[in-house]
């Protein structure tokens, strides 16, 4: 009970006076149709074969009572990053104001700490070939659009997402709309028991995805085999 | 390199803190724009807006773009557009890639090997211009002008292609719509007007969804998902979706109920039998706005009982008795159908079969029900060619009386039987090599043919299966680089719409409205064939201003200067960052507009007008509205002003004008180990275009054969498991997914994979040189990943058409699936055009002057036969 007290140094949940932006994702309003995932790779010229949002699916049950969920994911923007503390060279930052998780890219050196140390996989190596963006082979990740948001806009992927299932405000503000979900609904968040502090909220997640890519109970072949394709001729 | 710091978030979010500070006492929170604006992640200068319509495929949604170096970076939904309410699909979101495709084709091309071989030559547009008109002139000098054809896939050119072929003279213009939706359409036609509907998801409380797969494509993809998603959550509404396989829609719904193919139309049927045997139907709209009355549709649907609908559709007794019961006395409540039901033999009867059941439970046009779609219309400028004088066979077959979309898809086998002439062969982003049903067999057969097509011009960017047949490829531009008026009835209000060009069209490649006239000019120069006075456009922009100067209410706006600025008009209100709706000045949701059928007739439409015995007001000799309890009303654009439960046209022709079910009659014997086979879109790709698009390929690129479990297990096939699919006509070799989301008698194949044209990308061949045809490269595509291109299914299901809406049976096809044999190579595309040729006769023994049409409609008996009716030319576009 204590230790759910204390805050570490670099908390901002409830912080007076700075904003702790927050992403709510409500599973029951996701259709599957990959619209943020293609905003995202058009907002930062996103190269092939690396994603800073994703959107795995699984099908449960068994014929003829199927369902087929989908779990939107991107990086956390843990309140307590892993991948912070990992950084040997402090190019992996997290802001006070906002609660953003960032990369400097001209001091990383592509080590891949954090990458191993991010328990959601959120990040990744960017290849040598990008259409027209020249930073490449360091470490990127999802920004929760910072450059959008200081501007007064939404991320990229909450702008087109077609069921409104993704939501993005300051969970610091109690009248705001994800300050509001988040009290209203029964949330999840992904992998709670590394204590990151995830600020991504799901309503209505199912184990079946939460279960953080192990497909435990309903093993997806074809993702194995698509997995394989890009072991074998991966660029990065 | 950017360097981001606390300090230029702060000095660059001054703006807003301070906002908040001023106002403390607010209720609701600061929340961000939802859109209309981009920044540069990494200059953070904001990119240039540009507001345009999407035409990736073709809901039509508006876009911004977003432009920066001269470059579209972005695109995303207009804010100010009330259906797309500033949001777009997967597709939508990567448009750019058709503009900067490193294989697109960015001059003229001449053919200069033999057809197909590939070997082309650059040539100049005045070249081209010269070798066609050249074409056109002989055709129109010594032969008849409908023997120049052209034929779109998709044509949003909004009047152009068919000034062009009328201003030649030729009626012969096809269209793509029988491999499309056209049963759907006829279906619903001649019962209530309109060819579609605008079911009101958001405000529903009960959809009954008959094969549509709303939530990955579908009429309206976007828009109508938005609303699914907000009466599915915030309304409590229930949706149960009857399909073959669990698409993303069905999984999304409460229930899936899975039903044998081409089934849906019984279902429906019995559905109505139960709500009329429990009296749970709204008698007061039938007997005031149909042609029938409550006591003949109970007697009429008697025959229709849940026991026979379940035992063709597997779908129980007892879930049909439920959902009956739960859709009559859930209010409001509506169905939603598209392909599904459509898509067969008989299709046009199991889209009525569905479409009965929103107008016998009274959801016709109220608020959370079954609508009128709200369309919108723009000008022709004058003066306008006259409608060629003769008819073309191709265009109106004898044989399909009935089906005014067209049965383009049969043209091949009867250019081949001769029943029309053709000479010059234009295609317009049409691709039929691929899309149609036996693809190469059949389109590839025809177009390799030079004695059937002399000569054939193809209209494209991309060296589609298509162009790599043609003779001249004249480049044409993509979306984003071209002029066109748009609407759509995509949601509940109406709207107009404009595309722009949001950059100069790339290298030599000229719209299509541009072309043509330059073309036309070099067929008439000086005027004096009587073909240039049609074509007197200063630019592409001043044919379209002429297009939107007269229309009330835009014209005062600013007319097309309007248009320009805001992409869209009207502007119904604004994006309510809170909401995701529409909000008026009030902060509240626009309201829409109901009971479009209950309006009343003026004073002055009265005027001279008579009313009958029935309440039909008539006046100069036409139907113009209902009488009911002593007030006018407008009624339903049909001849009667009534929705036409009894559709007496279909009666002429032996069909039945009532509500009927028609089974395959291949369907009625099948053996053990025979399967259907039935193809699907998927959330990511329309059909031939999107396989060259990088982020959409990313997402889906191969097409393996959906299995279910117990039927892989029968067969002892596994997820990634070479199988070989053989119908009647050939066979292909392709993987197999076992899943549990499909009926156990159906294999499920995409389409949009397996090309044999369409760039690099698409066949990933992308060790071949890029730009071959003028374009820059994408270094990006040296990340591709994934090697499995899929294969294309189309070769191996037969051309069939229903007798009535003239609709390709796309998933009627039998089929036999085993494991593949000793030889057998995955992608393997082996079919046969005599055998196609065997089965398009097979299919035209139902039309209603076949031998098999008396047999499947014993209940006709008194028909006179098809010399009693007189060949009546139909209309459809």
């Amino acid at each position: 009970m204590t230790q759910e007290l204390l805050m570490s140094s670099t908390e901002t949940r409830g912080r007076p006076g700075v904003r702790r932006y927050a992403m709510v994702i409500d599973v029951r309003r996701c259709i599957g149709c990959m619209a943020c995932q293609v905003a995202c790779k058009a907002e930062y010229d996103v190269p092939l074969g690396v994603f800073r949002t994703w959107v795995p699916y699984r099908v449960t049950g068994k014929y003829p009572t199927v369902k087929k969920q989908f779990l939107p994911r991107l990086c956390n923007h843990c309140d307590d990053p892993p991948c912070v503390r990992a950084c040997p060279v402090e190019a992996t930052y997290k802001l006070e104001d906002g609660g953003f998780v960032l990369q400097h890219y001209d001091r990383c050196i592509g080590c891949k700490a954090c990458m191993a140390s991010c328990p959601y996989n959120a990040r990744f190596m960017l290849p040598e070939h990008r259409t027209y963006t020249d930073i490449t082979k360091v470490v990127d990740k999802c920004t929760f659009c910072y450059h959008r948001v200081i501007q007064g806009l939404v991320p990229a992927c909450v702008q087109t997402c077609v069921g409104r299932s993704r939501i993005f405000g300051d969970i610091n503000d109690p009248n705001s709309e994800v300050s509001q979900l988040v009290a209203r609904h029964a949330t999840q968040v992904l992998r709670p028991e590394q204590g990151t502090k995830p600020h991504v909220f799901y309503i209505g997640a199912d184990r079946s995805l939460t279960d953080y890519g192990r497909a435990v109970y309903h093993k997806d072949e074809q993702a194995d085999i698509e997995r394989a394709a890009f072991n074998r001729n991966k660029h990065i | 390199m950017l360097k981001l710091t606390r300090r230029t978030f702060l000095k660059a979010s001054a703006g807003t803190t301070a906002a908040a500070v001023a106002a403390p006492s607010m209720l609701r929170a600061m929340e961000a724009d939802l859109g209309g604006r981009d920044i540069d992640p990494v200059s953070l200068i904001e990119r240039k807006s540009i507001p345009t319509n999407c035409h990736v495929c073709n809901i039509q949604d508006g876009a911004l773009a977003f432009v920066e170096n001269g470059r579209v970076v972005k695109l995303e939904g207009n804010p100010e557009h009330v259906s797309t309410r500033g949001r777009l699909c997967a597709k939508g979101n990567a448009g750019m890639w058709y503009s900067y495709d490193p294989d697109r084709i960015l001059y003229p091309l001449k053919r200069v090997g033999k057809r197909g071989e590939g070997k082309w030559k650059r040539i100049s547009w005045d070249e081209a211009y010269n070798e066609i008109a050249a074409r056109l002139d002989d055709v129109l000098t010594n032969g008849h002008p409908n023997e120049i054809m052209l034929k779109w896939g998709r044509n949003r050119t909004g009047g152009v292609l068919e000034r062009f072929m009328h201003t030649l003279g030729s009626a012969t213009i096809l269209n793509h719509t029988s491999v499309c939706e056209s049963s759907k359409k006829i279906g619903m036609e001649p019962t209530w007007g309109p060819d579609i509907e605008m079911p009101d998801f958001a405000n529903t409380k009960y959809v009954l969804n008959f094969g549509s797969n709303v939530l990955e494509a579908a009429y309206f993809h976007n828009p109508f998902s938005q609303r699914v998603t907000e009466g599915r959550v915030d309304s409590n509404m229930k949706i149960v979706t009857f399909d073959v396989r669990l698409s993303n829609t069905a999984g999304f719904s409460d229930e899936w109920i899975p039903v044998y193919p081409g089934t849906d139309g019984a279902v429906a049927l019995a559905l109505g039998h139960v709500i009329l045997r429990e009296n749970l139907q709204d008698s007061d709209f039938i007997e005031n706005w149909t042609n029938v009355s409550v006591q003949e549709l109970k007697d009429h649907y008697k025959q229709f009982t849940p026991e026979w609908a379940a035992k063709l559709s597997g779908v129980p007794v007892e879930t049909i008795e439920r959902i009956a019961r739960e859709f009559a006395t859930t209010k409001p409540a509506t169905t939603y159908t598209y392909r599904g039901p459509a898509k067969h033999m008989y299709g046009s009867y199991n889209e009525k079969a569905c479409m009965m059941l929103p107008i016998m439970t009274g959801n016709i046009e109220k608020r959370g029900g079954y609508c009128l779609p709200r369309g919108m219309g723009y000008d022709q400028p004058q003066p306008q060619p006259p409608k060629p004088a003769t008819p073309s066979y191709l265009a109106h077959p004898d044989e399909y009386p009935l089906a005014g979309h067209k049965v383009s898809h049969l043209v091949p086998f009867w250019i081949t039987e001769g029943k029309q002439k053709i000479k010059v062969y234009f295609s317009y982003q049409d691709n039929p090599v691929y899309t149609n049903p036996g693809a190469d067999a059949v389109w590839g057969e025809l177009f390799r043919n030079e004695e059937l097509i002399p000569f054939y011009v193809c209209l494209s960017p991309f060296m589609g299966e298509e162009a790599q047949l043609a003779d001249i490829i004249l480049p044409d531009v993509p979306y984003l680089e071209r002029w066109e008026p748009e609407s759509m009835p995509s949601s509940l209000w109406p709207w107009l719409a404009i595309r722009q060009p949001v950059i100069k069209p790339l290298g030599e490649g000229k719209e299509t409205r541009v072309y043509l006239q330059e073309l036309i000019h070099k067929l008439d120069p000086d005027g004096s064939r009587g073909m240039k006075k049609f074509w007197g456009f200063k630019s592409a922009e001043d044919y379209l201003r002429k297009q939107f100067e007269n229309i009330p209410g835009l014209k005062e706006a600013g007319g097309l200067d309007f248009l320009k600025k805001h992409g869209v008009w009207p502007i119904y209100g604004k994006l309510n960052p809170r909401t995701g709706k529409i909000s008026d000045k009030s902060g509240r949701e626009i309201a829409a507009e109901y009971g479009l059928y209950r309006k009343e007739l003026s004073a002055a439409d009265m005027a001279g007008a008579m009313v009958d015995g029935k309440g039909a007001i008539h006046k100069n000799g036409k139907v113009i509205g209902v009488q009911r309890k002593g007030r006018n009303y407008v009624g339903f654009p049909t001849h009667d002003r009534l929705i036409n439960v009894r559709v007496d046209q279909w009666a002429e022709y032996g069909f039945n004008p009532m509500p009927t079910f028609k089974r395959m009659p291949w369907h009625e014997n099948m053996k053990d180990d025979e399967m259907i086979l039935t193809t699907f879109k998927l959330n990511v790709h329309k059909q031939s275009r999107t396989a060259a698009v990088k982020w959409l390929a990313e997402i889906s690129h191969a097409n393996p054969a959906w299995l279910g479990t117990e039927t892989a297990a029968k067969l002892g096939i596994k997820t990634g498991d070479l199988i070989r699919i053989e119908s009647g006509v050939g066979h292909i070799v392709t993987k197999a997914l076992v899943t549990e989301g499909i009926h156990p008698k159906v294999i499920a194949v995409s389409t949009a994979h397996g090309h044999w044209g369409y760039g690099r990308l698409a066949q990933l061949k992308l060790k071949e040189a890029a730009g071959q045809y003028g374009a820059a490269d994408d270094p990006d595509l040296k990340n591709v990943w994934w090697d499995d291109k899929g294969v294309h299914p189309n070769h191996i299901i037969p051309a069939v058409a229903d007798p009535i809406g003239g609709s390709q049976g796309w998933y009627d096809t039998v089929v036999k699936v085993s494991k593949a044999q000793p030889g057998d190579k995955y992608g393997d595309m082996v079919a046969d055009w005599n055998k196609h040729v065997q089965w398009y006769k097979e299919g035209m023994r139902y039309t209603y002057v076949g031998d098999m049409h008396r047999k499947m409609h014993p209940e006709m008996a008194s028909w006179a036969g098809p010399d009693s009716v007189k060949h009546k030319a139909t209309g459809g576009h």
